[in-house]
Order: C-alpha cells, then structure tokens, then sequence
C-alpha cells in the first residue's frame, strides 16, 4: 500500500487495517481489504476509482456512516471505534456535512429552509440559523434564490443548495459522494469550484468519492482505488503546503 | 425550528388525503353511531327528559319509564310531606291497544297527565294550550311522528282497550321506544286501564322542589321509609340514565356500538397508516440525509407523529363540520339524535388516538433511513 507523505502535519481523518465485507445471500465478497489512509485537513482529496471499488463504503466508514468490520477509524482526533448509534449522530451533527449524487431535498421546503432545518438541530436560535443558512446560500451563489422549492430550481441549483446544506453547519469534514455526475458540464464545474473554495477558504476537509475525471484537476491530492485498495496516492497543487508529486 | 411536518402536510396534501379522509369518516362514522344510539335510546327517557319534575317515585327496581309497575297512593302523600318538595303530580301508564278507521291493533302506551297548566309531566315538550285540550273527556294526542301509522287526523276517532277516544292535538318530538307514545288526562288514562288491580293505584309520582339542585339528598332521603308500601324515589337525571341504559343494554345495542366502533377504528388505522408509511418511505432519503447530518432518530420520529397529529385534527374538523351539518339535515326530518358533549369528545377522542396509533406505525418504517444506502 502506498501512502503520500503529509505534507501537513494536522491529521483529520485516519484509518488502520479498515475491513468490511458484505453477505449477499451465501456470498461473503470483501469490500475493503485491510486498508490504511490518512486525510489532512484542510485538502480537497478525491477518490476515484471505477463503481464497485469500494470507495463509497470507504467513505461511510470514515464519515462514521457505517462501522467497518475490522480496523480502527479516528476523525479530528477521536476514535469512533465502539461509539453507539447515538454518539456517532452526535459526532455528525457537530463535525460533518454531506453532499451526495441525489440532492433529497424536500420537496416542500423552499432552499433558505432546506438548509436552516439541519442547524435549528444544533441548538441555534431562529435568527441565527436564519443568518448562516442565508450566508452559506449566498456563498453557493444562490443568494436570490432562497424562496424557491426544489421543483423551480434546476439540477446545479439543488446541488448548491445541497452543499449549503451540508456547510452551513461549518463543519470541520465535508463528505461528498458523487456530487457531479448528476449534473451536466456547466453545473458539475460550478459544483467542483465551490467544493474547492470551500476547502481553500473554510480550511475544510473536504473528501470527495468520484469518478468524474473534471475533479482530478481541482483535487489537492488524488486517491485512485481498486477492488478495495488504494493504488496510487497523487498530490497534484503545490497548495495549501508547499509540496511534491509523490507518486508510488 | 421549520415546521417541516405541518411544510410538508400542506405542500403534498394529496399523498395525506386518505389519511385524512379516513380519520374523518372514522370520526364522522362514530359520531353519527353514537348519536343515533343516544338519540333513539334517548327517546325511552322522553318522558323523563321531556318533564320538570326533579324527583320521579315508582315500583323499587324499575329500569325504564315503560316498566313501571303500580304504587301504593299514598307515595304521594310522603312526598308531600318532605319540606323540600313544593308539589306533587302523577303520572299513569296504561298499556293500550289502538284500532284506527283502518282497522288493525296497534300498541300504545297512554300517558296520563296532569292538565294543569302549570303541570311538571311533558312540560317541556307540550305547549299549554294543547295541554288544555285534554281536559275534554277521552280526548288524547298523538305525536307527529306517529300520524302514519296510526292513520288518524285531528279530529279523527279511534278505539284504545275497546273505548272510544279523539285526537285533539298533535305532539312533536314523543316519538316512543318499541311503540307509540299517546297522551291522555289523568281521568281518560284511567278509563282506558282495564287491569281491576290498578284501583287506587299509580304507577309513577313525580315531584318538583323549592330547590332542585337538593334532588340529590331528597331523594336519598326519601328512599329510607317503606310504610306507605314499596316504593323507590330517583332524581330525573338517574332515572333517564337508567331508563336509557336499561335500552341500550338490553337490546344489544351497545355490544353493537362497540363492535362497529372497534371495526371503524380497526379500518381507519389500517388506511391512516399504510397513508402515512407510504409518506414517510416518499421522504426516506431526505430522512436519511437529515440522519447523515446528525439529526437523531427522536427527532425524526417527531416529526412524523407530528403528521399524524396534523392529520388526526384536520381530519376530525372535517368529522365535526360535516357531522354539524347532517345533525341539522337529521332534526330537520325528524330522525332522533342526540349527542352530549362527553359522547362527542369521546368519539373524538378515538379519532385522534387512531390517528396517533397510525403514526406510531409509520414511525416504524423509519428504520429505513439509512444514511449509508444513501452512498452509491
């Protein structure tokens, strides 16, 4: 297994001998296989890899979506090895936002509310979840958009709202699954710039699985995968810390 | 905090309309029963209800207004004797058998009554100068309702125990329980009694007081002396209870209340829920998008009991606006209902719990909010 080295020395997400595996029917097939990764905060880093590689399951078991079946995962310092089902929504609801391929915004809620719902859950007054989810909205360019329902806005705009969504939060991880390849090509790019603004400007950690090739190029560090395991690990910005190719 | 479940109730009003169709059937249903129930059986305490006496004397055990048997005359004179009694009227009961122009025999039950004007028996129910009318010898009324059946007119004679007798006047709202309700003096009442046994006898005494709001205490304490034979005194308000229960009872009728109830309750729930599941598995995924971000499944499970509190109430308005509405079409074609306000709150009350119980099955299906599927 190859790692990159960290260019940076603050550790956001890091997992040890990760394994899971899957029983449909009587077949057991393995998914990950003891698998070990380090993410730096403050980065955009990509997954890639093509469907079935297990780069979605990687990502809800760093996320704490889903407990892996070996190994151990730590997020900003704290195992979530062992945590219960309530500990883990805890740790989401402070640290974590999510962006995934279908938007599920509901259908009754016009975007200013879509993205205050989650924040009214972390003890924020009225007025307050009002003002930030105005603010994430305006930062994802949608700022005159507010009062509209997911059915008057188009496929980008709901991803936007999604992402506005998922930060207003100011979460420390951002967990994106396949955030463009719903979207076409003048979407999919404003999707991918506002990611990477959010990680350059938020120092958010940003880790995205995707296998639209349009993110390579706006990722900090690039993670291809294979039948569970990582192949090669490509930092490719001299940005936020100074660094170098480091290719396998 | 965004009210997302009342948000939703109103964005996606179709996918909850059978839900709340159902709850309101189911409450409009139990409250028709219910008031039918009250309304028919409420006509076996007619006499009771009907008049302003507070206290009601006859034979120890009797349950109901129609089964009373004679008492001894002199009831009358210990009812006088209490302090708290201001007067004293009876009221005679004589099962007859009528024989209209067309022939046939119909069952009757004569009421006799005081004529006096100020008399307590059907004083809420009989203007005074149709009272009036029965001072006539053998005149007698009929109710409005019974016009059909017994195929008379004002005006018209008939036969009650083989004795010629007029009507002079027709009643509204005496329809009977099991029979038909006619309304003689105390004098004509008598003559038509043929049973020689009934001699110096009545079969209720009715008694008004200086204070009513003592009926209680009175009639306790006019239940302890048995010297003037056996007897037993009850306040109105027991005895149309006991006349209505007596009726519901043993007709089976409120086994079967119960049994329609149980069955409307059971099919309300069975739709309310399927409704209400179908809704939360139609928001899965933004339920388990709101689980990735962090909102726990207390949360989520309110907003869903939230719903089906929403549905539950818009449900039983439609319940009560179109329950008001038949109430008033059913008076006005002389259908008996009746409903008191506990009856009413209770079928409520049961409209709503359906609604709850559904949303506690739907809160179920929640468990398929899975963040993790969310990931392909």
């Amino acid at each position: 297994m190859s790692m990159a080295a960290p260019p940076s020395p603050v550790l956001a997400l890091q997992a040890r001998d990760v394994r899971k595996s899957f029983v449909s029917g009587r077949v057991r097939s393995s998914v990950l296989h003891d698998l070990s990764l380090d993410v730096y905060a403050g980065e955009l880093t990509l997954i890639s890899g093509p469907s079935g590689c297990g780069k979605s399951t990687l990502l809800a078991i760093l996320s704490g979506l889903q407990p892996p079946d070996a190994g151990r995962v730590s997020a900003l310092g704290e195992s979530l090895d062992g945590l219960d089902r309530h500990a883990l929504e805890r740790f989401r609801l402070r640290h974590t936002g999510f962006v995934f391929q279908g938007f599920n915004l509901f259908p009754a809620l016009n975007a200013l509310e879509q993205v205050e719902l989650p924040l009214s859950y972390l003890g924020l007054g009225k007025d307050e979840a009002r003002r930030r989810a105005a603010a994430a909205l305006e930062e994802v360019g949608l700022g005159p958009r507010t009062h509209l329902r997911p059915a008057e806005l188009s496929g980008g705009e709901k991803q936007r709202v999604a992402i506005a969504r998922a930060v207003a939060k100011r979460p420390e991880l951002l967990f994106a699954d396949e955030p463009t390849s719903a979207l076409d090509a003048a979407n999919g790019q404003t999707v991918i710039d506002i990611l990477h603004t959010i990680a350059r400007t938020h120092g958010t950690t940003v880790l995205c699985v995707s296998h639209d090739p349009r993110l390579v190029a706006h990722a900090d560090r690039v993670l291809a995968m294979e039948d569970g395991r990582i192949l090669s690990d490509r930092r490719l910005e001299p940005a936020p810390a100074p660094a170098k190719e480091n290719l396998p | 905090m965004v009210a997302l479940a009342r948000k939703t109730l109103r964005y996606e009003w179709r996918r909850f309309l059978p839900a709340i169709l159902a709850v309101g059937f189911a409450g409009l249903l139990q409250l028709l029963q219910a008031a039918l129930v009250l309304g028919i059986f409420g006509s076996a305490s007619i006499y009771i209800t009907g008049s302003t006496a507070q206290l009601w004397a006859g034979y120890p055990g009797s349950q109901s207004v129609s089964l009373g048997r004679p008492i001894d005359q002199d009831v009358a004179m210990r009812l006088r004797m209490d302090p708290a009694v201001s007067k004293v009227e009876p009221f005679d009961w004589v099962d007859g058998d009528w024989r209209g122009a067309r022939g046939g025999g119909i069952s009757v039950f004569v009421c006799g009554i005081d004529t006096a004007p100020d008399a307590m028996m059907f004083a809420r129910v009989l203007s005074p100068a149709l009272r009036e009318r029965l001072k006539e010898p053998d005149a007698v009324i009929v109710d409005q309702a019974d016009i059909g059946s017994l195929g008379v007119h004002v005006g018209d004679s008939a036969r009650i125990n083989g004795r010629l007798v007029r009507v002079v006047g027709v009643s509204h709202g005496l329809r009977a329980l099991g029979g038909v309700n006619v309304l003689a003096s105390l004098d004509t009442a008598r003559t038509l009694d043929n049973d020689p046994d009934d001699e110096g006898r009545m079969i209720f005494y009715v008694a008004g007081l200086h204070n009513p709001s003592q009926a209680g205490a009175v009639a306790r304490r006019l239940n302890g002396a048995s010297t003037f034979g056996p007897y037993a005194v009850w306040t109105a308000r027991d005895f149309a209870r006991r006349s209505q229960m007596y009726w519901i009872l043993d007709t089976g009728a409120g086994a079967g209340v119960l049994f329609l109830a149980g069955i409307v309750f059971l099919v309300g729930a069975v739709i309310t829920s399927q409704t209400l599941v179908a809704a939360v598995v139609g928001s899965i995924r933004e339920y388990a998008t709101l689980n990735a971000l962090g909102v726990g499944m207390g949360p989520l499970r309110r907003i869903v009991m939230e719903q089906a509190f929403w549905v539950g109430a818009i449900g039983l308005l439609g319940s009560v606006l179109l329950g008001l509405l038949l109430f008033a079409l059913a008076r006005s074609h002389d259908v008996p209902i009746a409903l008191d306000p506990l009856a009413a709150l209770a079928c409520l009350a049961l409209g709503m719990a359906l609604a709850i119980v559904s949303g506690l099955a739907a809160m179920r299906s929640l468990r398929r909010a899975d963040p993790a599927s969310l990931l392909r």
